[in-house]
């Protein structure tokens, strides 16, 4: 390919992610020109969806913004109302929500890794192979996913969508005897989720991005590895309260994507399990340790695909730490009587921040309420959003590597270097207002 | 039948919603893999055609003009056509938030006046092609599901109820959330299929398969004022998740 050509390479439906996404890549002169992730998802606009309602029934509706992640879109609703409502949930409350949000990263990052990241390495054409020919893998899925389903059932109600989880705390709380039968679940999927780990560590990245990620995560309450915090730590030496979330995170519209894109202070992030992890892995015990210390990521590697891998130990840490906490709840809990646990709040005016750590990374959620309880004003942005200019960033940067080469496979491993990150296009377009600023 | 048959083709498509009920096709396939051919299902496999099928299950609402594109030929590629979830259905949230804010007034609010992006009001399928069975949820029901999957494959066009939430919240022997604890539980318009989860576990009913036949929204809102909740409050409760305009034409004048 003589310089003076211009190229343009098109993945017109990026397949195997949530939701519906496109890229285009241009070269001209032997450079390449522009690179666009085009996140062609219907907008919901939900920030204009929630004006008005009563904050009640925020986490239900905002809850439909992502169903792979609705527990922690209920989560961080309910954080940033609990917030300006000056409440503090109790032990057991709290313990409740962690252990929800334990089985969503479950029951999440095991289908991601599975249906959507494993056929690449595996070289699985359809689901009816997979089935078929990968036994084994399609059953360390099934076994994950009705764990984190299983877990979300029990204390959420439903597998997704909870219906137990409001503001102002949990409307039943499982006894002690349902709780057990998690516990049997979780000891018997731990083995698969090491052995998963394993099989993501003998798969060599084909492409490699050329510049070091700034990672973005909140620092974990209470000194362990975990996914809930207010204030957030960059591997650029900063932290900062995620109640200024605005100060730190700049959001704009591009004109060919329905996805707003986010930069941490002017650079393209990184969020997710892989943040996460080279930001608190010394916060990590038990066998998700072991794993992270004998994995590439803890000598430094940051290729994108090992993100698959940071997800899979992230795996093991939350099957041990949910029977962590399941063993303290059954202490506490009744073995055969459910109960409430719930204060009803009342309103007051004011405004303020939520933000958990997803699956896929940071979620913040902002309102602004009246002193009748309603909606005035809403804002979220979503981990999808802040991982969209580094994509765009990593996919210039292994084009241009390959450029004077011939490269048959480049599409193929721009998709699997995409899904690395998770991408969640029906968070992206949720859609974000900025009436601020 | 001879085993030399070739499977029933079914496709599995989304427009715009949450994924929900591609995740409860997806973690329920390992049951229908035996009995059909995943033709498509761009979501959960790499290699996707679009050609006749038996059954093609639709998740999201019409947002946009390439899902009435892509759902006009999924229509015309399939014999039965399966609306799958609350926002195929009904249109779910982002229906409800386009009755009280103009779609162009949104787009501006969020994109700028000069943006190029498209959008429709969200409507739900069969505002605009014909659909053969509509299975609501929020997410739907795994076992709703299998059963409308199984009878389809037989060729029959199956029974789903409509019936309200309050039916299914009986047969569980609940006590009622609305009278003894003053709930704002929309059980008595809500149709049934989830098993009455919330006032299972003592929480109202917020609405999210949306409407049950013949929903009776004056006598709901009369109740809940009782209650002491506000008219716009109920209001705002009711529609949250895709009730159509046209039953609240009464209350919206009082």
């Amino acid at each position: 390919m003589g310089n003076s050509e211009k190229k343009r390479i098109e993945i017109p439906e990026i397949c195997r992610v949530e939701g519906h996404s496109a890229v285009y890549v241009e070269i001209d002169q032997g450079k390449v020109t522009n690179v666009q992730l085009d996140v062609f998802e219907g907008t919901r606009f939900f920030e204009q969806i929630v004006i008005g309602h009563h904050f009640e029934e925020i986490p239900h509706i905002t809850s439909r913004v992502c169903a792979i992640c609705s527990s922690g879109h209920v989560l961080a609703a309910i954080n940033a109302i609990e917030h300006i409502l000056g409440f503090h949930p109790n032990t057991t409350v709290s313990l409740f929500r962690e252990l929800l949000h334990l089985g969503m990263v479950i029951e999440s990052h095991a289908t991601h890794i599975c249906a959507l990241a494993l056929p690449d390495f595996l070289n699985i054409p359809d689901l009816m192979e997979f089935a078929s020919a990968h036994k084994e893998e399609f059953s360390t899925w099934t076994i994950l996913r009705n764990l984190g389903s299983a877990i979300q059932t029990t204390v959420g109600g439903r597998a997704f969508h909870p219906v137990n989880m409001h503001v102002g705390g949990i409307s039943r709380c499982p006894s002690g005897d349902e709780l057990k039968p998690l516990l049997e679940k979780l000891s018997f999927a731990q083995q698969k989720a090491i052995d998963l780990c394993s099989l993501l560590m003998q798969f060599q990245p084909k492409v490699r991005r050329t510049t070091e990620p700034t990672f973005l995560a909140l620092i974990p309450n209470k000194g362990k590895y975990g996914f809930f915090g207010d204030t957030v730590k960059s591997s650029d030496g900063w932290e900062q309260s995620i109640q200024n979330y605005r100060d730190y995170l700049s959001e704009k519209s591009v004109p060919y994507s329905h996805a707003k894109q986010s930069k941490g202070r002017g650079k393209p992030l990184m969020v997710g399990s892989m943040a996460r992890l080279a930001l608190f892995h010394d916060l990590l015990d038990g066998q998700a340790k072991h794993i992270y210390q004998s994995s590439p990521l803890a000598s430094g590697d940051t290729n994108t695909i090992l993100n698959n891998l940071a997800q899979a130990i992230e795996v093991v840490h939350a099957i041990e730490r949910a029977q962590e906490i399941i063993r303290v709840l059954q202490e506490v809990e009744e073995p055969q009587f459910a109960h409430p646990e719930i204060t009803k709040l009342k309103p007051i005016a004011g405004s303020g921040s939520g933000a958990v750590e997803c699956p896929r990374g940071t979620l913040y959620h902002y309102y602004d309420i009246d002193e009748a309880g309603k909606i005035l004003q809403a804002d979220m942005v979503t981990p999808s959003a802040q991982n969209t200019a580094r994509i765009e960033l990593d996919i210039r940067e292994v084009v241009d590597q390959t450029l004077g080469k011939t490269s048959d496979q480049l599409e193929g491993n721009l998709e699997t270097l995409i899904r690395a990150y998770d991408p969640c296009n029906t968070c992206a377009t949720h859609m974000v207002s900025v009436n601020y600023l | 039948m001879s085993t030399n048959q070739p499977l029933p083709r079914i496709a599995v498509h989304s427009l715009t919603g949450c994924a929900g009920e591609l995740l409860v096709i997806l973690e329920n396939l390992d049951k229908l893999l035996p009995f059909v051919h995943v033709t498509s299902f761009p979501f959960a496999q790499g290699k996707n055609e679009i050609r006749p099928v038996d059954i093609t299950f639709v998740e999201g609402s019409v947002s946009q003009p390439h899902d009435l594109e892509k759902l006009t030929e999924l229509r015309a590629n399939t014999r039965w056509l399966v609306a799958v979830g609350n926002c195929a259905v009904w249109g779910c949230v982002q229906r409800a938030g386009c009755n009280h804010c103009s779609v162009q007034k949104m787009i501006d609010a969020v994109y700028g006046t000069n943006s190029p992006i498209e959008a429709l009001p969200a409507a739900p399928l069969d505002h605009y092609v014909p659909v053969d069975v509509k299975l609501s949820g929020c997410p739907i029901d795994a076992t709703q599901f299998l059963a409308v999957t199984a009878n389809l494959l037989r060729d029959h066009l199956p029974y789903v109820t409509h019936k309200p939430v309050c039916l299914e919240c009986k047969l569980k022997e609940n006590g009622c959330v609305l009278i003894e604890k003053n709930l704002p539980c929309l059980g008595p318009v809500t149709a049934a299929g989830c098993g009455a989860l919330c006032p299972s576990v003592g929480a109202a009913c917020y609405g999210c398969w949306g409407p049950c036949e013949e929903p009776q929204m004056e006598a709901m809102a009369t109740i809940l004022s009782e209650k002491g909740y506000q008219l716009d409050e109920v209001l705002g409760r009711l529609q949250a998740f895709g009730a159509p305009k046209e039953l609240f034409v009464r209350l919206e004048k009082s």
